[in-house]
């Protein structure tokens, strides 16, 4: 995202007043009220959410229609699950007050917000990379599931990896706009964006770790 | 980028964060205190979306948008799912793996 183009959307994505929502489209004003960047972002978030929720819907059919499906807290340590939660959710928080901050023009602790905000991801990390290697060690395979039904296995290597995957991109764009944030090279427009992103990221893990590992 | 919650109060993002700790704390009490199952998945269902409606409409300011993005992300979503769950995923249940 350049300057000059953060310059351009800057004074383009508010509608003048009187604007009807069918003049909105005849050009000259964006129609959605905010930055093709924005909007993009938003576009990106509808399709991947889609992805998790089909995911997250043939979980629930196979579940439904297994005889059988191992009980969570026999599997998973809920003390560790539970941690996992309450720091995604404290780096969701400190993600929303870096973006406030950007927007206040406060760039300095922005920076250092969205630095705590990778650090958060990066904790989130470590401790799924330990639960991931406990079941492996249990004999838990993206094919086999010592607990009883083979796809209890499959759905959590694959749901849990894919939102790992999110948390480690989100790592290394944060720590990428965190790094620029200190060089005085980033925008509000771009933390905003990094924080649609990791909210997101934060959002998932609700539904997963309600479907997952509790329900 | 102007009219998308900007003016929100930090003291406010740190009060939702305590709530959803709250919240998830309540879930975590649900799962460990042997309720029946439909009490149990009614109280996690609700607090599972008011930890969505939380994040999504103060972090992400979808309160802040135009009403056309909630409603590709929710209802597009809710719709995708319940698609795939009622039409599409019942012609494949015989060869489900056991």
């Amino acid at each position: 995202m350049t300057d000059a183009g953060v310059a351009v959307t800057a004074t383009t994505t508010k509608a003048p007043e009187g604007v009807s929502s069918g003049a909105r489209w005849q050009g000259g004003v964006p129609p959605f009220a905010m930055s093709w960047q924005k909007l993009m972002m938003w576009l990106f978030l509808v399709t991947d959410a889609l992805l998790f929720a089909g995911f997250l819907a043939a979980y629930g059919f196979v579940r439904l229609a297994s005889p059988s499906w191992p009980e969570q807290s026999d599997v998973f340590a809920m003390p560790l699950i539970a941690f996992m939660t309450f720091v995604l959710i404290t780096s969701s928080a400190t993600m929303a007050t870096a973006v406030g901050a950007a927007h206040r023009g406060d760039m300095k602790k922005a920076s250092r917000y969205v630095a705590f905000t990778a650090v958060g991801g990066l904790i989130f990390l470590g401790m799924q990379v330990n639960e991931w290697s406990g079941l492996l060690h249990e004999g838990a395979r993206l094919w086999e599931n010592p607990w009883g039904p083979r796809a209890f296995s499959a759905f959590f290597f694959m749901i849990t990896g894919f939102h790992g995957t999110h948390v480690l991109i989100g790592v290394v764009i944060l720590g990428i706009v965190a790094l620029k944030g200190r060089a005085g090279t980033v925008t509000s427009d771009g933390v905003e964006l990094v924080g649609l992103y990791w909210h997101f990221v934060d959002l998932v893990w609700v539904f997963i770790f309600t479907l997952f590992y509790l329900i | 980028m102007e009219g998308t919650g900007g003016n929100i109060a930090y003291g406010t993002y740190w009060r939702i964060w305590i709530v959803l700790l709250i919240l998830t704390l309540i879930m975590l009490a649900v799962e460990g205190l042997g309720l029946p199952t439909g009490v149990a998945v009614i109280v996690l269902l609700a607090a599972m979306m008011t930890k969505a409606t939380l994040i999504g409409g103060w972090f992400m300011h979808l309160r802040y948008e135009k009403l056309v993005i909630t409603l590709c992300l929710v209802l597009g979503t809710v719709l995708a799912a319940a698609f795939l769950f009622f039409l599409i995923m019942p012609d494949g249940r015989a060869s489900l793996p056991q």
